[in-house]
């Protein structure tokens, strides 16, 4: 059904664009996201893949796929190591589906169900960083020094930003 | 949970787990030993950073509406201060032309191309940064084609900022000094106290919750005052020396007790960064 709606062309503009603020905000606005010891990473690019999950009603976007290209791209040019994103973006998007499923969905469980999908990215890539050596910070610095200030970061950008997608959603699939 | 972990599902859960780390790793050797990222890496960065620089301008302009705001608002007292350091800064640069010709006549006379002080600068812009804590790192909008190489060190303010961990085409990455990975900031640096004398040291780390950068294992008995300026000292790799570094904060031993750990205080906010400059030394170069 993709094909015969504006989302064909709407839904990957739209997840480039949010793949981008992610650097560009961070680069715009460094004292207020990372003021020192505390960083707050933007992961608005999950949230428009999380937003499609909501959204998407019965168009069958192949979501996976293109959690895995974000991923793939956000591991490239972001980080410079593969194989983090690149499989944690689709895991989030797989657990948002299964959530989905498990209840209905609206504004207040859908934070909940982001809530735990940013719990889950942080997590997943302090592992992957703290394999390859890429930090030495310890489990507890890692809850009180990024996933508290991301969390926040990221589900202020939910509230903001929910209603203002759901009506794109609804102009984009008529 | 039997139905979930059903024996198709676990293999693909462990293939996808082997391929990532297997993915890691090898990203993380290449990044560590060779120059610059495979080709693909380096043509897909390149792609994406050229996208980027379109959607940076709004908001940089967006940016620069909101400080040039608040700049305005404290304008008057920056220009009291500023006054008098500008008298200040006019004696120092005439003083420094005089010393910087007696310096070109002295390496003349001795035959002397460059020495390790020299450098020629290339500035550049701060397109995007990291979205993660592990990473402290900023991607800047000049590349190998305007002669950047991996390790350059990049300056900021008045002092330097980080060094280059990734080389493309049109972009390049900027591994902060604050950066928490074990390699990042091991700059080879001098601090020259008030009676002339020079220790040598390593950079070993930086302190997180303090925001200062730390030198440890110098075993030089040089007494080391708070106040006292660092630099870098030029030996080894691209680094060109008299590049700032920061201020001593505090000297103490080591856990230890038997070297002398010094705390330091960059000289430039590593977390304010819109424009950067990169050195690029001109005396030979060892690797």
């Amino acid at each position: 059904m993709l094909r015969v709606t504006k989302l064909r062309y709407g839904f990957p503009i739209g997840l480039f664009l949010f793949f981008y603020f992610d650097g560009v905000l961070g680069a715009a606005f460094p004292r207020q996201l990372f003021s020192v010891p505390y960083a707050m990473s933007s992961y608005l690019v999950v949230l428009w893949l999380v937003f499609a999950v909501f959204f998407e009603d019965n168009l069958q976007i192949p979501l996976g796929i293109w959690a895995a290209i974000a991923g793939g791209l956000f591991d490239v040019y972001y980080t410079g190591i593969w194989g983090i994103f690149v499989f944690v973006f689709p895991i989030v998007i797989a657990l948002t589906k299964a959530c989905y499923k498990a209840f209905p969905i609206n504004f207040l469980s859908g934070l909940l169900v982001y809530f735990i999908d940013i719990t889950v990215i942080c997590t997943l890539s302090y592992f992957g960083n703290l394999v390859v050596h890429m930090t030495s910070a310890s489990f507890t610095d890692m809850m009180v020094d990024s996933l508290a200030p991301t969390l926040a970061y990221n589900l202020a950008a939910y509230v903001i930003l929910y209603f203002p997608v759901q009506w794109l959603f609804n102009r984009l699939k008529n | 949970m039997n139905k979930f972990f059903s024996n198709r599902r676990l293999v693909i859960v462990i293939v996808c787990l082997i391929v990532s780390f297997g993915l890691m790793s090898v990203s993380v050797a290449i990044r560590n030993k060779r120059s610059t990222p495979p080709m693909i890496q380096q043509f897909g960065n390149d792609v994406v950073g050229l996208v980027n620089r379109v959607v940076a301008w709004p908001v940089s302009g967006l940016k620069g509406s909101v400080t040039g705001f608040s700049d305005l608002m404290n304008t008057y007292q920056e220009n009291q201060r500023l006054k008098g350091q500008v008298q200040e800064l006019a004696q120092t640069k005439v003083h420094d032309q005089a010393v910087n010709q007696e310096n070109k006549k002295l390496k003349k006379e001795l035959k002397l191309a460059h020495s390790l002080t020299d450098y020629s600068p290339v500035n550049a812009t701060v397109i995007a940064r990291t979205p993660s804590a592990w990473q402290n790192q900023v991607i800047i909008d000049k590349g190998s084609a305007a002669g950047i190489k991996k390790n350059m060190p990049v300056l900021s303010g008045s002092g330097i900022v980080g060094r280059i961990s990734e080389v493309n085409r049109t972009n390049s990455k900027v591994e902060l000094l604050s950066n928490s990975s074990e390699s990042a900031n091991r700059f080879a640096v001098t601090i020259a106290n008030k009676a002339g004398q020079n220790v040598h040291g390593i950079v070993s780390g930086y302190n997180r919750d303090k925001n200062l950068i730390e030198m440890g294992n110098v075993t030089s008995k040089t007494k080391i005052e708070k106040g006292d300026k660092v630099s870098t000292s030029g030996l080894g790799g691209v680094m060109p020396a008299g590049l700032f570094v920061g201020t001593v904060v505090s000297t103490g031993t080591d856990n230890y007790g038997l070297a002398s750990k010094i705390s330091i205080k960059p000289a430039t906010n590593l977390s304010e960064l819109s424009a950067v400059t990169v050195a690029i030394r001109q005396a030979q170069t060892t690797n």
